[in-house]
């Protein structure tokens, strides 16, 4: 499962199963289907957005320190380049 | 202008281990008309039962501020610091690229009481770090104590932001005074008892008052009273 987050409060934007995470060069690109209401209150808060695969016994932290992120409306598909990762336990 | 935010209207968490009380939009409570007061967003007033806690989890970008009002506070982060902070210590995390932590109540009988506010930092990427530190509770007496500053001191703790936040227990018919530079902001939260700011406004135990464009306040102690006043910068966030 993916989760999107505001990085201050916390608060849930996006909760999804339907997700991709590839490695590429030193980023990690995040790509999920979403609406255009999703879209639009993800990218008010580009800045300041934590990601999180969460795993049975494992979450995995991304987010992008340079707000990479763009909405391919006409797939309607968002894309993530995330710039950092850390894996930690969830117990 | 000083807009009170009265405690009953704060929007409450509850649960069989956590009660928080946000002042400020915090997880599942969004409110586009209540975010943050100048680089102020959040200030949540939490209450966790014996043993209970916040487990692992991650913050970035913000600057991170507890102050325990009853009971004992256990921290650990991934930065390698632990402790356990209590009435009388002041806790700051500068969460900057990245930090992990947990927060527990560290005891496994009596209740734990903190305020946790956190402040946008006044720069992005910074390394993250620690720090936690006692104030003298004598010197609260009728007096602002700074206890969070830009500037710091053995007794003072340093925040990433042009702010100082000061602590007072005002004794009844009791006043302090205080004085900022123009176009600055004022958060002053009354943590029990009642106070007065201005001959004017009335803050109950938990009470909140937002002041913008009024840089000199009178607060009165109408009973012995504890509450902490924030100099905040102003312009937008």
């Amino acid at each position: 499962m993916l989760m999107i987050r505001h990085s201050i409060g916390s608060r849930l934007l996006c909760q999804t199963n339907r997700y991709t995470i590839e490695k590429k060069d030193r980023h990690w690109q995040i790509s999920l289907p979403v609406d255009v209401e999703t879209a639009s209150r993800i990218l008010d808060f580009q800045d300041e957005l934590n990601i999180f695969e969460v795993k049975e016994n494992e979450k995995i932290w991304y987010y992008s320190s340079d707000a990479q992120i763009n909405f391919q409306s006409k797939e309607k598909q968002l894309v993530i380049l995330a710039d950092h990762k850390t894996v930690y336990p969830t117990q | 202008m000083i807009e009170l935010y009265p405690a009953g209207k704060r929007y409450t968490v509850k649960n069989d281990w956590l009660e928080s009380n946000l002042g400020f939009s915090f997880s599942e409570y969004y409110d586009s008309s209540n975010i943050q007061f100048g680089p102020l967003r959040v200030f949540n007033d939490d209450t966790v039962q014996p043993g209970k806690g916040f487990g692992i989890h991650p913050h970035r970008e913000a600057e991170i501020v507890s102050i325990v009002l009853k009971g004992q506070l256990k921290h650990e982060d991934n930065l390698g610091n632990s402790g356990i902070i209590g009435h009388g210590n002041i806790q700051r995390i500068s969460a900057g690229t990245g930090v992990l932590h947990s927060e527990f109540n560290a005891s496994n009988q009596e209740e734990v009481q903190f305020l946790q506010l956190w402040f946008l930092p006044n720069e992005k990427k910074l390394i993250p770090s620690y720090e936690d530190i006692s104030y003298d509770i004598e010197q609260l007496h009728n007096h602002l104590l700074p206890v969070i500053s830009r500037i710091s001191s053995d007794r003072v703790a340093k925040i990433h932001q042009d702010l100082t936040l000061y602590l007072s227990k005002l004794e009844e018919k009791k006043t302090v005074n205080f004085r900022q530079e123009e176009g600055r902001k004022i958060y002053v939260f009354n943590i029990e008892g009642e106070i007065t700011i201005n001959n004017d406004s009335i803050l109950k135990s938990r009470d909140a008052a937002r002041i913008t464009d009024t840089h000199e306040i009178t607060i009165q102690g109408n009973q012995d009273s504890f509450f902490l006043l924030i100099d905040l910068p102003g312009g937008e966030f």
